[in-house]
């Protein structure tokens, strides 16, 4: 290769201007993840390092209180993973406009890929303004400033919060991040009661060992959203006049 | 109370973490042409990320060590049901932030 073509890096830029409005919000999520993973009991080089190779906040934070508490490596991992899960439904939507790209690229697009990024992605597919040429580039764009803002912000929450003293609890914004993160959401009523199993069978579950209360929970949250969404009305003028 | 995990344990675990992360995004980008995502399973993948951080949540709020912690006094209950508020009110999630470390803060100093 010997130089990108004028085309793809137009492409490539516009991809990186489409995200400048959602930037601060990137920010302040890396920064309160980066103050909570020093505040949870990270040490400054295990915090960046896990900043770089995890790139996503839910799950960093979702791991913290369980690292603290020296749980095996599958309850740490296993939780991740469940946190994760939204991600195998965002490159399911993905795939369709990338299945051309070589395996390589397609693994980059995704490594790179996160809540906001992907937001923006379907919003401009659906709303028409995606670039009819090297959606790639377009992408790359996107994610590329959104990764910059992201770990900037985290190792500067890092680096300042090993200065601040335990004792003002600043642990706390971990535990806030994640509500910040699920309030939005709860105005669906399927996750709305989802959530309030979870909360349930989390606190009376709480004494199992290894957090298995965690997964209970989780399942029970899972199952109780699933079947509320089996009978949430639908908007489709087919079913709307159905007495089911 | 266990220890934390430290030193190769920890390693271990962040490049696990690392590793699930980057399947779980990669996943259907990478699968082969044939694979299709059961309409079912979407359902259930969609609502697992916020039933797994509310189990993360509530225990974190209202359990202080190994005893339950209902008093309206407790201050993280105080510092949640701020944040809350302010995100009936507002998505800006900085605002969400502060009013709750805040409230937080306070309850812990005063009460």
């Amino acid at each position: 290769m010997t130089g990108i073509e004028p085309a793809r890096r137009e492409v490539f830029l516009q991809g990186r201007r489409a995200i400048l409005h959602s930037l601060p919000g990137a920010a302040t999520w890396g920064l309160v993840s980066g103050v909570a993973m020093v505040k949870g009991g990270l040490t400054v080089p295990w915090a960046i390092f896990m900043s770089l190779t995890v790139y996503a906040g839910s799950a960093q934070l979702a791991a913290l209180p369980l690292i603290a508490t020296g749980m095996p490596l599958w309850v740490i991992v296993g939780t991740g993973f469940i946190t994760n899960l939204r991600f195998v439904i965002y490159s399911a939507a993905l795939r369709p406009y990338f299945v051309d790209e070589p395996l390589r690229k397609r693994a980059a697009l995704g490594f790179f890929m996160t809540d906001f990024t992907f937001t923006l992605f379907m919003r401009a597919a659906q709303e028409g303004w995606l670039p009819g040429r090297h959606r790639d580039a377009w992408f790359a764009g996107v994610c590329s400033n959104n990764w910059i803002t992201w770990q900037v912000s985290a190792v500067t929450g890092i680096v300042a919060a090993s200065y601040v003293p335990t004792d003002w609890g600043l642990e706390f914004t971990g535990t806030l991040a994640l509500i910040a993160l699920v309030g939005p959401a709860l105005q669906a009523r399927p996750a709305l009661m989802g959530a309030i199993a979870a909360a349930v069978v989390a606190l009376l579950a709480h004494g199992l060992p290894y957090r298995l209360g965690l997964f209970v929970a989780a399942l029970a949250g899972i199952v109780v959203a699933t079947l509320a969404d089996d009978w949430r009305p639908r908007e489709s003028p087919v079913d709307s006049g159905s007495t089911s | 109370m266990n220890e934390p995990v430290a030193g190769i344990a920890l390693a271990v675990v962040i490049v696990g973490l690392a590793l699930t992360t980057f399947l779980t995004r990669t996943s259907f980008l990478l699968a082969g042409s044939r694979l299709q995502l059961n309409h079912r399973i979407e359902v259930a993948l969609r609502y697992a990320p916020v039933c797994t951080l509310t189990a993360i949540i509530v225990p974190d709020v209202l359990i202080h060590g190994v005893a339950y912690d209902f008093s309206p006094l407790n201050p993280r209950l105080i510092g949640t049901l701020a944040a809350g508020l302010w995100l009936c009110w507002s998505r800006n999630i900085l605002g969400c932030l502060s009013s709750g470390m805040i409230a937080y803060s306070l309850a812990r100093i005063f009460l």
